[in-house]
């Protein structure tokens, strides 16, 4: 997936995304990471084409993304966001079901066998007849995201996936990540714990004020100057034994 | 289907059964199941024409109008996200009262005329209701529908002052003409719910949840919403305007057979059709000779249900807006 010249401006508002080029490694772990306001969201619902592309183009496979028809997006990109909600009670296996509904006529109905094995591959099994209101924040993360892996996507985007997770399932999840990622997907994620970014993700985009500052490795992006200057704070990187590099900030 | 469901829907049916049985012997003379029976196969005879030609078309019209408000209800309320979003309270049906109303002083050679205004009627203040800000606000939406409503409830009574009442809002005098222009209106819509009821459990999502699976969001809301709306107004068309069908029915139907369309449309569908015609049964037999319209025993139960429903804090149970 690659990005060529997207701009994006909300109404009534300053920030936005100016002339943004770059791509997202085919089968790898893409984090955008840069400080509030710096656009990582826009970009992300950008990237889902839940925001119309104002100028330039996102590319899937060299082809516009504004040019497919939502069912085929929606077979092509699946997005798993901060906050989900639910009007109205759902089991677990409905929402599953929901990620496969672009395969689908509008009156069809979703057959169980299709929904039963990203049920089994995310754990969900037991929990396939409990209402959503029902499970831990943790729980309910698992569950969008195994509808957003029904849908059978090239691209996944997760916008901070790991917010409501404690530090074993954030593991847990990176870790899945790094899985899905290597079977072929397009991992691209938002996270703002910065060191976590670093040591998740095979490649990383570093916002401000709406612009692409830089892309690269973790290794190539790993500069205290360059991350200081970003993030608007005196930024040191330091050895950790065991961790290697880690990134704190310096109290002023 | 659960299990419970199962039983529920069989209580249902008992009970629809019973009672219609009950509605063909009950009335200004009580006439006994043999005699009902005797009457069928002795066409022209008074006890024929008592049951067939003034009870039966009588019973069958409340059925299919209840059954119609309650599955109205339920689908404005999956599409407004709103446990008490209902035509009746939201001013759709009073809409097209008052339309029906202006059609039959301006319009009388109109062909089709109470269903054509009651259908402009409704959109009107389908329009109305959903072009503002009132959608993305569950509290806002309400106020609104209930000053729409008791706009159009003035407007009537203003030109009606004048005229004679058209509207009667009761199933007394129910002619076959009446009850046949109800079935078929009544048919068309209830076909279209069970077929559309898969849709109302979408709307359980985010509008950004349902596009991101490539769903057509506003297809699915104004299909709905439209077929609310046809439900409802082919009743005030034929009948006038019932309020709380669509918002006691419904909720009760959810706390029986649970959250899904698929089998909460059905049951609702049965249940309102036997609230209706219980409540007309009892409105026409408690006062011999007289009678109390279905709409004023509407009004008396479910008035009430609404004030509990909400004031219990339960109301918005599982259809939480956040």
């Amino acid at each position: 997936m690659e990005c060529q010249h997207v701009s994006y401006q909300y109404s009534h508002q300053t920030h936005g995304l100016h002339d943004l080029t770059g791509t997202f490694p085919t089968g790898q772990v893409t984090t955008i990471i840069g400080p509030n306001g710096a656009g990582k969201s826009t970009l992300l619902n950008l990237l889902a084409q839940r925001l119309p592309v104002q100028a330039g183009q996102i590319l899937l496979d060299q082809q516009p993304i504004a040019q497919l028809k939502p069912k085929a997006l929606a077979q092509q990109v699946a997005m798993v966001t901060q906050r989900h909600q639910l009007y109205d009670e759902l089991t677990v296996r409905e929402v599953v079901a929901t990620g496969r509904l672009p395969y689908h006529g509008l009156l069809q109905a979703v057959p169980d066998a299709e929904v039963t094995p990203y049920l089994a591959a995310n754990g969900l099994t037991e929990l396939a007849t409990t209402l959503m209101q029902d499970l831990s924040g943790g729980q309910q993360q698992r569950v969008w995201l195994a509808a957003a892996l029904a849908q059978a996507p090239s691209v996944l985007l997760l916008d901070e996936p790991t917010t409501y997770l404690d530090v074993h399932f954030q593991q847990v999840l990176m870790t899945q990540l790094r899985q899905l990622a290597a079977q072929g997907m397009t991992v691209i994620q938002v996270l703002h714990d910065i060191n976590q970014a670093f040591r998740a993700s095979d490649w990383l985009w570093l916002l401000q004020d709406g612009k692409l500052v830089a892309s690269g490795t973790p290794a190539q992006l790993r500069d205290a100057q360059l991350l200081a200057q970003v993030f608007a704070t005196p930024i040191e990187i330091v050895d950790v034994p065991q961790l290697g590099p880690y990134i704190v900030q310096i109290p002023q | 289907m659960s299990k419970s469901s199962g039983w529920w829907y069989g209580g249902v049916l008992v009970l629809l059964l019973a009672t219609g049985v009950l509605a063909l012997m009950a009335g200004t003379t009580w006439i006994g199941l043999p005699q009902v029976i005797y009457a069928a196969s002795h066409p022209g005879s008074t006890t024929f024409v008592t049951v067939f030609s003034l009870r039966l078309p009588r019973v069958l019209s409340s059925l299919i109008c209840g059954g119609s408000l309650a599955v109205a209800g339920a689908l404005f309320q999956a599409v407004f996200r709103n446990p008490i979003a209902d035509p009746s309270i939201l001013g759709i049906s009073s809409a097209a009262d008052f339309f029906k109303l202006g059609g039959a002083l301006l319009l009388p050679w109109l062909p089709g005329r109470n269903w054509v205004m009651a259908v402009v009627g409704g959109l009107v203040a389908l329009i109305i209701l959903t072009s503002g800000r009132a959608l993305a606000d569950p509290y806002r939406l309400i106020i609104v529908g209930v000053a729409l409503d008791a706009t159009f409830v003035g407007l009537q009574q203003l030109v009606s002052s004048g005229a004679a009442q058209v509207s009667r809002s009761t199933f007394n005098g129910t002619t076959w003409t009446d009850a046949t222009t109800v079935l078929i209106l009544g048919a068309l819509g209830l076909i279209g719910a069970l077929l559309l009821a898969p849709w109302a459990n979408y709307l359980k999502l985010t509008d950004d949840a349902l596009k991101s699976v490539g769903m057509p969001v506003n297809v699915i809301r104004w299909s709905l919403l439209l077929l609310g709306m046809y439900l409802a107004v082919s009743v005030t068309a034929v009948v006038g305007a019932i309020p709380f069908v669509g918002i006691v029915v419904p909720n009760v139907a959810r706390r029986l057979v649970g959250h899904d369309y698929q089998t909460l449309v059905p049951f609702t569908m049965l249940a309102g059709a036997w609230l209706m015609l219980a409540a007309d049964t009892l409105g026409r037999t408690v006062i011999v000779p007289s009678e109390i319209s279905a709409a004023t025993m509407m009004a008396v139960i479910g008035g009430p249900f609404v004030i509990i429903l909400l004031q219990r804090g339960r109301g918005f149970h599982g259809m939480s807006t956040r």
